[in-house]
């Protein structure tokens, strides 16, 4: 079910959210809806489950398509996440869908590796880089209440959004 | 309720903001839209401020001269009409200009973009000496209107670089929403 999207400055964007734990059906749901809000959003290349209301650890992300991506794991949906490796540095400008009006130069790492449960009940490891990892680690942070918002490297690198065709 | 569009420039110390901004909230101003800066050793304050209506720019300008008046600023406050919101249509794109200082690189590189019916959205300059003499830094955002050829946008601002030589560079400005 396409659940609608949280806009800062709702507080559910600025809370560190719980685990998951057990994939239960009501996990299984919740991923259901990450992916659902994703699929039904033209833009967006993933979904954090606070920006869809739910206070929990877990995101999608899918950066099929995208040019500015290399490693591409198709949809992916990951329970309680957790950073197992990242290495290097990249300056990009992002926007979030629950920050309508602004971008950002976000400094991210280049390669990221992280592991969770996926909707299988499974653990998975997910090694990511250029715009999947960027990805992953935006929705990481939303788990964590940061919006790209707090991580911009300087004061004048907060943009008014422009345009989207 | 109304706003105003308040301007401050003056030699740069610690306390400017907190000065500023403070006779605005005493006056029940909200803070929207602002831009503030050092420039060559000033430091300077463009605010779009939320004010009461009973709050009139004239008298909102003593308030601020007076109640900053022991840092010297520059002030000023004018009224401006609300502008609605409207959805800018073009594609972002940036302009990095660098190269020896002279009179008219801006003017010149904001001719060659307006002619195009490029709109600047965004611009800062640094002056900058060396040990190899005066630099100039120009970095520009500007919306390019839909259709326009960016190649022709290009080979202009190209033009115009060999003959001031100076580098100019364009590039695509879009952000990645995730």
């Amino acid at each position: 079910m396409i659940r609608p999207v949280r806009f800062f400055p709702d507080p559910v964007l600025a809370g560190r959210c719980t685990a998951v734990g057990e994939i239960d059906d009501a996990a299984l749901a919740l991923g259901r809806d990450l992916l659902d809000t994703m699929r039904g959003s033209s833009h967006s290349v993933g979904v954090a489950a606070p920006q869809i209301g739910v206070a929990r650890r877990a995101f999608c992300v899918d950066v099929s398509g995208h040019p500015k991506a290399r490693s591409c794991h198709g949809e992916v949906v990951l329970f309680d996440p957790v950073v197992v490796e990242r290495a290097g540095a990249h300056v990009g400008r992002e926007g979030c869908m629950s920050v309508p009006d602004l971008t950002g130069d976000v400094l991210r790492a280049a390669t990221i590796v992280v592991r969770g449960l996926g909707l299988d009940g499974e653990e998975r490891t997910i090694e990511a880089d250029a715009f999947e990892a960027r990805a992953v680690q935006h929705e990481l942070d939303h788990l964590d209440g940061l919006l790209f918002l707090d991580r911009v490297v300087a004061a004048d690198r907060l943009y008014r959004r422009r345009v989207y065709r | 309720m109304p706003h105003v569009a308040v301007t401050a420039v003056g030699v740069d110390r610690p306390g400017i903001v907190a000065a500023v901004t403070g006779v605005l909230l005493d006056h029940g101003g909200n803070l929207e839209d602002t831009a503030m800066t050092r420039l060559g050793g000033h430091f300077a304050m463009v605010l779009v401020v939320e004010v009461p209506g009973a709050e009139d720019a004239a008298g909102l300008e003593q308030a601020l001269a007076a109640g900053t008046a022991d840092l010297g600023l520059t002030v000023t406050v004018r009224p401006i009409g609300e502008v609605a919101e409207v959805a800018e249509t073009g594609s972002p794109w940036a302009v990095t200009v660098h190269g020896a200082d002279q009179p008219g690189i801006v003017h010149r590189v904001a001719t060659t973009l307006a002619g195009h019916g490029a709109n600047i959205v965004d611009l800062s300059t640094r002056r900058l000496t060396t040990g190899a003499g005066t630099g100039y830094v120009v970095l520009l955002e500007v919306l390019l209107p839909t259709g326009v050829d960016e190649g022709a946008v290009e080979a202009d601002l190209d033009r115009l670089a060999a003959d001031l030589g100076v580098e100019v560079h364009l590039r695509a400005d879009e952000a990645d929403v995730l």
